[in-house]
């Protein structure tokens, strides 16, 4: 903390104006002295002087001293205590040790995994681990091709027809969902590194606006883990409703036999 | 000499130090003698107003301003970062760490294995080793285990293809939990440092350390969604498995009513 800039210059003025008045009086010749009638009252003015001397000395330099005490000591408690350079320097170097670690996980969760043998799963599953939100248009296509287009009109009935409809539609776009989620981690990963980059040679102050920005990407990374996490919930919700649908269409179709049953049943009778 | 004064002050406002030294030396010489001579009452009025402007207005301001100085000084040093405070949270870290840093690791390091044969076995040893390294062998082993793919006459193109991706998904998963094990052990150890480094943290530096725990916790975060897609992907796989027998059921079934159709009409 500093003096106010109109304490400073109202010091400085009175100081200068003291010292002014002396020099005058000091250099001024005899003559000029007394046409200033200085000379019958020099021990006046000396005294003046000097309590005037007396009066820097004690109610200007002294707080003036303290001030600066305190001045120093706030400096060194900062220094210290608040902001030692090792201990930011060490926290820094945190980061650099954590990058290595970023780089290895990153590379690791990149070895290929897949492990289809037949060709028409293997183009499924290159899609699906492609990581590319490009391919996700191409699924459809590899999706029918291993487990079968809709059922044809004369093979099933409406009902059973949309059923299967809305399974493949949740089913893929689970699979296509997948691949947005990988594309969508792997850019947090970069980003993770970057920040990352950026920590090691941040300062104290920084470092809040880079962690602002980190809590941002993971608001973010939250978000797209929920959007998935729905994804999962109405795949087997879907699940969950085909096990209901099969047993509404076994009913009906008990009954279905029930009556045909009975009616065979009665002509053979007649 | 009062109208002199408060030209003097007004002065003082207006110029600056040197040039209200130069000014004043210039009045004084080329003032008419008349003008230069002024009484001493004058010059002890002149005198009295410096120093009571040296002690009320410059001496009670420095006393202020070294008055709020002091208040912040303590405020800082007693309020915002007390060293015994400071001392005490490191000391709460290390203390921590000391308590529960141990039995979280033996706890994460208690094996699960629990397979008994030998096919299983060295499956569960590779599932749970956490070593990415070890992922060329899955097929292997998990074929040991699960089978391989039938012969392309043993079974129709259909259920081979999806037996096959059932496998390969089932596979992928497998492995992607491999590699996420692994990279929960370097997730812990950054945890680790990153608690380590706490402790002996200040203030000024534990922004940077904070800082870096979060960017470790978007990366923990940006791994899950790649669990989360894996499962994904596993949950489509099973409802694609179970719809396409759904559609070969149909299929069948109107298959064999065609069939019976066929038989009724020629007995």
């Amino acid at each position: 903390m500093k003096l106010p800039a109109n304490s400073w210059t109202l010091l400085r003025n009175i100081v200068l104006l003291a010292l002014a008045l002396a020099v005058v009086v000091l250099i001024l010749p005899g003559k000029a002295r007394s046409q200033l009638g200085l000379d019958p009252c020099c021990a006046i003015i000396s005294a003046g002087l000097d309590t005037i001397s007396g009066l820097l000395k004690s109610v200007v330099a002294k707080p003036l001293a303290s001030i600066q005490q305190i001045e120093q000591q706030a400096s060194d408690f900062e220094r210290q205590v608040v902001w030692p350079a090792a201990a930011i320097n060490q926290a820094r170097s945190m980061a650099v040790q954590a990058e290595g670690q970023f780089v290895q996980m990153r590379q690791v969760f990149q070895l290929p995994v897949s492990s289809a043998t037949l060709p028409t799963p293997q183009q499924l599953e290159q899609s699906l681990l492609s990581r590319n939100p490009g391919a996700v248009a191409q699924i459809s296509n590899d999706y029918s091709a291993l487990y079968g287009p809709i059922t044809a009109q004369t093979d099933a009935p409406q009902p059973i027809r949309d059923l299967v409809d809305m399974t493949d539609a949740a089913a893929q776009a689970a699979m296509k969902r997948a691949v947005e989620i990988d594309a969508l981690a792997d850019l947090e990963l970069q980003a993770a590194e970057q920040i990352n980059q950026q920590l090691q040679t941040a300062a104290p102050g920084s470092a809040d606006i880079l962690e602002a920005q980190t809590s941002a990407w993971l608001v973010r990374a939250n978000a797209y883990t929920q959007s998935a996490m729905a994804e999962l919930i109405r795949v087997r919700s879907i699940e969950l409703a085909n096990e209901g649908a099969r047993l509404k269409f076994s009913t009906s179709h008990t009954g279905t036999l029930h009556s045909t049953g009975g009616q065979v049943l009665q002509q053979g009778v007649q | 000499m009062t109208k002199l004064l408060t030209a003097l002050k007004s002065l003082r406002l207006q110029l600056s130090g040197k040039r209200f030294i130069a000014v004043l030396a210039i009045v004084l010489v080329l003032a008419p003698v008349s003008a230069q001579a002024i009484g001493l009452g004058d010059i002890v009025s002149l005198i009295k107003t410096i120093t009571g402007t040296l002690q009320d207005a410059v001496g009670t301001v420095l006393s202020e301003i070294q008055g709020i100085q002091t208040t912040i000084n303590n405020y800082r040093q007693q309020i915002i970062w007390p060293l015994n405070e400071l001392n005490r949270a490191r000391g709460f870290v290390s203390a921590t760490r000391a308590r529960y840093s141990g039995l979280m690791s033996q706890i994460q390091s208690i094996k699960n294995n629990s397979a008994s044969l030998v096919n299983p076995k060295q499956l569960e040893s590779l599932l749970r080793g956490g070593q990415a390294g070890g992922i060329p062998q899955f097929q292997q082993f998990y074929t040991r285990v699960y089978a391989a793919v039938p012969e392309a006459n043993a079974a129709r193109p259909i259920h081979r293809d999806m037996m096959d991706i059932d496998d390969a998904l089932a596979m992928d998963a497998l492995k992607t939990t491999v590699v996420s094990d692994q990279t929960t052990a370097q997730l812990l150890t950054l945890a680790d440092s990153l608690e380590q480094q706490s402790a002996s943290a200040a203030p000024g530096s534990a922004p940077l350390l904070a800082a870096q725990a979060r960017v470790t916790d978007l990366l923990a975060q940006a791994q899950m969604a790649k669990m989360l897609a894996a499962e994904l992907r596993q949950e489509a796989a099973k409802l694609a498995h179970q719809n396409a027998l759904l559609k070969q059921s149909a299929t069948a079934t109107r298959n064999l009513q065609n069939q019976m159709q066929q038989i009724l009409k020629h007995p």
